[in-house]
């Protein structure tokens, strides 16, 4: 009797744990989002509606004595209106050029039968990786007012033209041209899906080709075009790298710079920039909102199942029309900027006395570059961004994972609470995370700030809705039966994760992996609130380089860092081919 | 109406996709093509509409001449005035059902008056004009299958294409479906081709069935002719003559033969006019044209009864005959037959066909 008994209690036990364990696991999630984003975001509203300041210890009547004071400062500011008045001119026009170039492009290479079009396609890409400061810097190099490369060759030319990238027109130009390749991802793949068979039925229906493709194909992709819209514009408002080399010689001030100026004046207004974040947080969310609404409500299933090709158009000779168009974009977005970055890199003086002498070679060395790596900062900001990187890597990958599976798969309580604050942190832009860490860890003594742990974990806490996504994408691709299989077979969850799911999620892992650390390494906006003279990272170092007026280091840089991002990237296809040849 | 010679589709060097196909449909009948998958049977339909083009050959649409490559001539779809309903159906997202029937009107310049009458025949013909201003995401499988039919047929083409217009919805909705698409079709007396894999359709729906194997049309005919007298090993099998014997021409009288199944056994058959005495035959019979335990008549043999599957409202008997085995129907609630028993089985000359072996 007793030992049954107390096989019972063993049994109720461990029912006991059994059940309190999906509870353990939410809760420890929460608290993970919690220290990642929860509490920065309540920092940042504190100081929002407050007085006080981060830095000096603080007592709870300061903090309960809430006002508005900050936002009615901030919005009366004339600066702070011509900020906005310019960020939504240079945003919005921006992303109307990015769209009218991203969808061209998508079509041009998914569409038509352009030569060389899958090469197109490729390069139309490559503008997602190179570092948007780095793409500033580089068109600084081209078009700035007289000693750009390119008014230079217009004066050598006797071409009467005067470009002018120091403007509203080269902010818009720059932003159109880098930020197109979000629309291009979205409009491609759109296009890809696209059953062919709703082409089919408006051709045999009687429409002509053009008919065809504005009645019925662009109106189907139009709901990834306009989702596509609104996250560039969202981007392009947490952009600093470019406002900052761009905009600031002319004195166009957009909201992030104004930001950032708010935090470096002496003192410091830290409150006012907490309003001025909150105030972006709010207008951002307004965007997500509307992007959230238009894939619920108009997201056409156009894939059918079965198998297909997408139908392309047949151009003939305006197939070398299309083709001149792509060219045109890949000399401006690619060839060009890493051609002036080279030339400044490697030639001992910027004084170009005729074309000519741009070939002669006595001009260049590797002056720059040696000069470069004599800085001790360079070194310390690239083993700095290093550890950055594989800090976001990893535990963005270990976060985002667990995220992902939670709430995708398993039945754990909360788990609508963990998505919910997952994805609501896409819509901080990059530059207000830095904000809301500064906030937050500043003044804890002994705390985050100061190491390169706040540089990592912000950018994780920025990153996980992004790195959650493509693990969500990549664990729906495996059947629910392929997991229950594994139980049933009588492994328990962990073990199903790891021998299962894992290794059927593979490229999805390397790829989120990949994504983190590269991101990362770009990062400029969140970094620049974070970084102490210790641990200064490459895009940060690169922009001081750039202030400092030193250009030949900073093409050297800038050009260093192309390169490492291509190696990375180059890597991951590696390892990617390794281990998919493998399964 | 529909005249189609001598079609070549080449998509790789190596295989065609459709390899010297010829048929005509007369005014006004619909002809089924039947095949399984990757027969060719859709690309013929394709070359018809004028969305694939054909190596070689000729297709004739009412006397016009709409595809012949050896002459340079390939008429846009546009142009072909033909319907096609699509298998996913293509009903376009972004318009309201009216809209989608509009749409081919549209293109063709008709007066308003002469638009809206005809988009409210088609989509009365289908029974579905109370859902005109409906979204078109907003229907059911089969509803979008029938807005696909208003909108093919709103202009009132010369034929009609329907590329598996039943093969994404449900069984019981497919059966139902398939009667009405023939009523509809028929009504309107338009000339139709419709392709399809599923040999219950094809007979429901088709007034001439082709059966379509790796590209070649292997027997067109109506569908007794095709389960009564199929010309072909794989029409045979296809179409659910599942049974099939090894043997050895004896003799010939006219278009029966005599077969040596081995073992001292002979059974009359139904013979193709290229089987020669001593050619090597196999011969395929439907498991429900077997009638068991019957004793009268030639190609009376015993049959042992291995096993006995009952399905409800047949059941199927695996029996061991001339020293293999063969699969045979009794239709009924009832089972008669006890595994291990010995009965007399009958197997009717007619509807036994020899075919030679490939060699």
């Amino acid at each position: 009797m007793a030992l049954i008994s107390a096989a019972q209690m063993q049994q109720k036990r461990a029912d006991a744990i059994e059940r309190l364990l999906p509870w353990v696991w939410s809760g420890s999630l929460l608290a993970t989002l919690g220290f990642l984003v929860i509490y920065p975001m309540l920092m940042l509203i504190v100081g929002a509606f407050t007085v006080v300041s981060p830095t000096s210890s603080v007592t709870a009547t300061e903090v309960s004595r809430l006002s508005l004071q900050n936002f009615v400062d901030t919005l009366t500011s004339p600066a702070v209106g011509q900020a906005v008045l310019n960020s939504i001119i240079a945003c919005g026009a921006g992303t109307f050029f990015a769209v009218i170039l991203g969808v061209m492009m998508s079509w041009i290479v998914v569409r038509t039968n352009t030569p060389a079009r899958r090469i197109i396609g490729e390069i139309s890409k490559v503008p997602l990786f190179i570092p948007p400061l780095v793409a500033a810097v580089a068109w600084s190099i081209l078009g700035s007012p007289d000693t750009g490369l390119l008014n230079i060759f217009f004066q050598k030319m006797s071409i009467e033209i005067n470009i002018n990238l120091y403007s509203m027109a080269g902010l818009i130009t720059v932003f159109a041209m880098y930020y197109c390749p979000y629309v291009y991802m979205f409009a491609s793949s759109a296009l890809m899906n696209m059953d062919p068979s709703f082409e089919e039925a408006s051709e045999i229906s009687g429409a002509g080709a053009l008919r065809t493709q504005f009645q019925i194909t662009f109106p189907l992709i139009a709901p990834a075009i306009l989702s596509s819209m609104l996250l560039s514009f969202v981007i392009m408002l947490g952009i600093y790298g470019v406002p900052a080399v761009l905009g600031l010689p002319a004195n166009i001030s957009l909201l992030t710079v104004h930001l950032y100026q708010l935090t470096v004046l002496s003192p410091p207004q830290y409150n006012a920039a907490a309003a001025v974040s909150i105030i972006m947080i709010l207008v951002t969310l307004v965007f997500v909102y509307l992007q959230y609404r238009i894939l619920a409500g108009r997201s056409y299933v156009t894939i059918s199942g079965k198998g297909f090709r997408p139908k392309t158009l047949e151009l003939g000779m305006w197939r070398w029309f299309t083709f001149a168009l792509a060219l045109i974009y890949i000399v401006a977005v690619v060839i060009l900027p890493i051609f002036a970055l080279t030339v400044t890199a490697f030639r001992k003086f910027m004084f170009i006395p005729s074309l000519i002498s741009l070939f002669d070679l006595t001009q260049y060395s590797m002056g720059h570059f040696e000069s470069l790596f004599d800085n001790p900062q360079t070194l310390m900001s690239m083993w700095n961004t290093l550890k950055v990187g594989l800090i976001t890597a990893v535990i963005g990958l270990a976060v985002a994972l667990s995220i992902s599976y939670t709430v995708q798969r398993s039945k754990a309580p909360g788990r609508r609470l963990i998505d919910m604050i997952s994805t609501s942190a896409a819509s901080i832009p990059g530059l207000i995370v830095g904000v809301a860490y500064l906030w937050a860890w500043i003044g804890l003594p002994d705390g985050l700030y100061g190491t390169l742990w706040i540089l990592g974990l912000a950018l994780v806490g920025r990153h996980i809705p992004d790195a959650a996504r493509i693990l969500a994408s990549s664990l729906i691709q495996v059947h629910k039966d392929l997991e229950e299989a594994a139980w049933i077979a009588g492994s328990g969850m962990f073990k199903t994760v790891r021998t299962i799911i894992l290794p059927l999620c593979k490229p999805g892992v390397i790829a989120t992996v990949s994504l983190l650390f590269i991101l990362s390494v770009r990062e400029l906006g969140t970094s620049l609130f974070l970084y102490t003279a210790d641990t200064i990272v490459m895009p940060v170092l690169l922009l001081g380089l750039y202030e400092s007026g030193t250009l030949g280091t900073t093409a050297a840089f800038g050009l260093f860092q192309i390169i490492f991002i291509a190696g990375v990237i180059g890597l991951a296809n590696a390892i990617r081919l390794i281990v998919t040849r493998n399964t | 109406m529909l005249n189609v010679v001598d079609l070549f589709k080449q998509f790789s060097v190596e295989r065609n996709a459709i390899d010297g196909v010829s048929f005509d449909i007369p005014k006004g009948d619909i002809t089924v093509l039947l095949g399984p998958s990757g027969c060719g049977k859709t690309t013929t339909l394709r070359c018809v509409a004028g969305l694939e083009h054909p190596s070689a050959g000729r297709i004739q649409i009412d006397g016009v001449t709409v595809s012949a490559p050896k002459e340079k001539i390939q008429i846009a779809a546009r142009h072909r005035e033909v319907g096609m309903v699509f298998q996913s159906y293509a009903i376009w997202p972004h318009m309201s059902v009216l809209q989608n029937v509009m749409y081919p009107l549209k293109n063709r310049g008709m007066s308003r008056e002469e638009m809206d009458r005809r988009a409210k025949e088609a989509l009365d013909m289908v029974g579905l004009w109370e859902y005109a201003k409906r979204s078109a995401t907003a229907l059911s499988g089969g509803q979008m299958q029938r807005v696909a039919l208003a909108r093919s047929m709103s202009y009132s083409p010369k034929l009609l294409l329907l590329d598996e217009p039943l093969s994404n919805l449900d069984a019981k909705l497919r059966t139902r479906l398939r009667v009405d698409l023939r009523r509809i079709i028929k009504d309107i007396g338009v000339t139709a081709l419709y392709v399809t894999h599923d040999q219950s359709e094809a007979v429901v729906i088709g007034d001439q069935i082709g059966v379509m194997n790796e590209g070649r049309l292997l027997q067109i005919a109506s569908a007794q002719e095709i389960y009564n007298k199929p010309t072909d090993l794989f029409v045979a099998s296809f179409t659910g003559a599942t049974n099939t014997l090894a043997g050895r021409v004896m003799s010939r009288n006219d278009l029966v033969g005599i077969i040596d199944m081995g073992q001292g056994v002979q059974l009359e058959a139904m013979l193709p006019d290229l089987a020669k005495v001593g050619a090597n035959v196999t011969v395929a019979i439907r498991p429900e044209n077997i009638n068991i335990a019957i004793s009268t008549g030639t190609n009376t043999f015993q049959a042992r009864v291995v096993s006995a599957q009952y399905q409800g409202s047949q059941t199927a008997y695996t029996l061991a005959l001339f020293g293999g085995t063969i699969e045979a129907i009794e239709l009924g609630s009832a089972v008669s037959l006890t595994t291990g028993q010995v009965v007399p089985i009958s197997l009717p000359r007619e509807l036994c066909w020899a075919f030679l072996d490939k060699t």
